[in-house]
């Protein structure tokens, strides 16, 4: 079952979701619109590689925006420090944001319980289009959940958003 | 609702998920990793044309405007709850999807579920790397009806079987 906006607001006020600053103006029905944050991350390599920690450039966006451009993918923090020991957030962006081309994500809607943080919003456009540190970018529900609860305690819960792939830290394959 | 690790567990332990094979440590506190296959195909504009990739433990490197169709190494499925294929952070990071759009796994469906991959940038992938997650959903009723569809129990990547998609609407 997913929270209603009273219910994200009430749960905010006892302290079971995160939300920081929380502005009750962005609860809509069932979820609570989120801001892009200012600080971007990008990749300066040609060619990725999932096994390796590829090279990054990180700046600030300034208050003019930036362009995003098709052929790149912008990790950008949400302004808001967000999470939940309790219910599960799915993130999504606003059909405004889905108009222009933007994906938020790269199918990476699901945050685990305890992940809470800004969370590194995955940037694509289809094309060239301009976006502004502040601006309403996406969308986060939350959900019950059924069994015993346990809380994320991985690689990106203590560092500063935005964060690279931190893909080559996975354990390695063992092939025959 | 959405099921944790702890009670994914329990059920692949009591035979309402299927998940093979099964390694506790890939849980998450919602979900459950799996990993890449083997073998990619890459389609063309021509759906009919497609060309068989063998993965390498030195990896391939996939190019953006192309779709791979690959495939979960684990056997994925429940006769109980929905299963919700996505991608994780670590990989979305990287600008690799891991569907178009087409998350949602029907209930009696139990295979290697078919990956479409797409990519934002040049980026090289591995056979068996973690790629990827499934979550698991309770319904609302006890099941009646189980898919059987065309891709039931698919263990390889299967192009698109739909023999309407080319055809005028009636």
């Amino acid at each position: 079952m997913i929270l209603t906006g009273p219910q994200i607001q009430a749960n905010v006020a006892n302290g079971d979701i995160v939300i920081q600053p929380f502005r009750k103006r962005q609860l809509a029905p069932n979820a609570y619109d989120f801001r892009l944050g200012n600080r971007c991350c990008v990749y300066t390599a040609k060619t990725l590689d999932a096994a390796v920690a590829n090279k990054t450039r990180t700046f600030t966006i300034p208050r003019e925006g930036i362009t995003l451009q098709p052929t790149r993918i912008y990790l950008v923090n949400t302004e808001e420090t967000m999470g939940s020991r309790r219910f599960v957030p799915i993130i999504r962006g606003r059909s405004s944001v889905g108009r222009l081309g933007i994906f938020i994500h790269i199918t990476a809607d699901l945050i685990d319980l305890g992940s809470i943080n800004q969370w590194t919003l995955q940037l694509h456009a289809v094309h060239p289009v301009r976006v502004y540190p502040g601006m309403l970018i996406g969308q986060v529900t939350f959900w019950r959940t059924y069994g015993r609860r346990v809380q994320y305690d991985g690689k990106y819960n203590r560092l500063q958003s935005p964060v690279l792939s931190l893909s080559y830290l996975d354990p390695p394959i063992q092939y025959e | 609702m959405i099921l944790t690790g702890p009670a994914i567990k329990t059920a692949v332990q009591n035979g309402r998920i299927v998940l093979e094979p099964f390694d506790s440590t890939n849980l998450n506190p919602n979900s459950y990793n799996y990993h890449l296959g083997d073998t990619l195909l890459a389609v063309g504009s021509n759906a009919k044309r497609v060309r068989k990739i063998k993965l390498r433990s030195e990896g391939y490197v996939l190019n953006p405007g192309h779709i791979y169709l690959g495939t979960t190494n684990e056997r994925i499925g429940s006769d109980h709850f929905v299963t919700l294929l996505l991608g994780r952070s670590s990989i979305g990071r990287l600008g690799i999807f891991l569907n178009v759009t087409a998350d949602l796994g029907h209930i009696g469906s139990r295979s290697h579920w078919t990956l479409e991959l797409t990519v934002v940038q040049r980026v090289r992938i591995y056979p068996r790397m973690k790629i990827g997650q499934v979550s698991f959903w309770m319904t609302d009723h006890r099941t009646t009806h189980r898919y059987k569809g065309r891709y039931h129990q698919d263990s390889k990547p299967v192009a698109n079987r739909d023999r309407n998609l080319n055809r005028e609407p009636q």
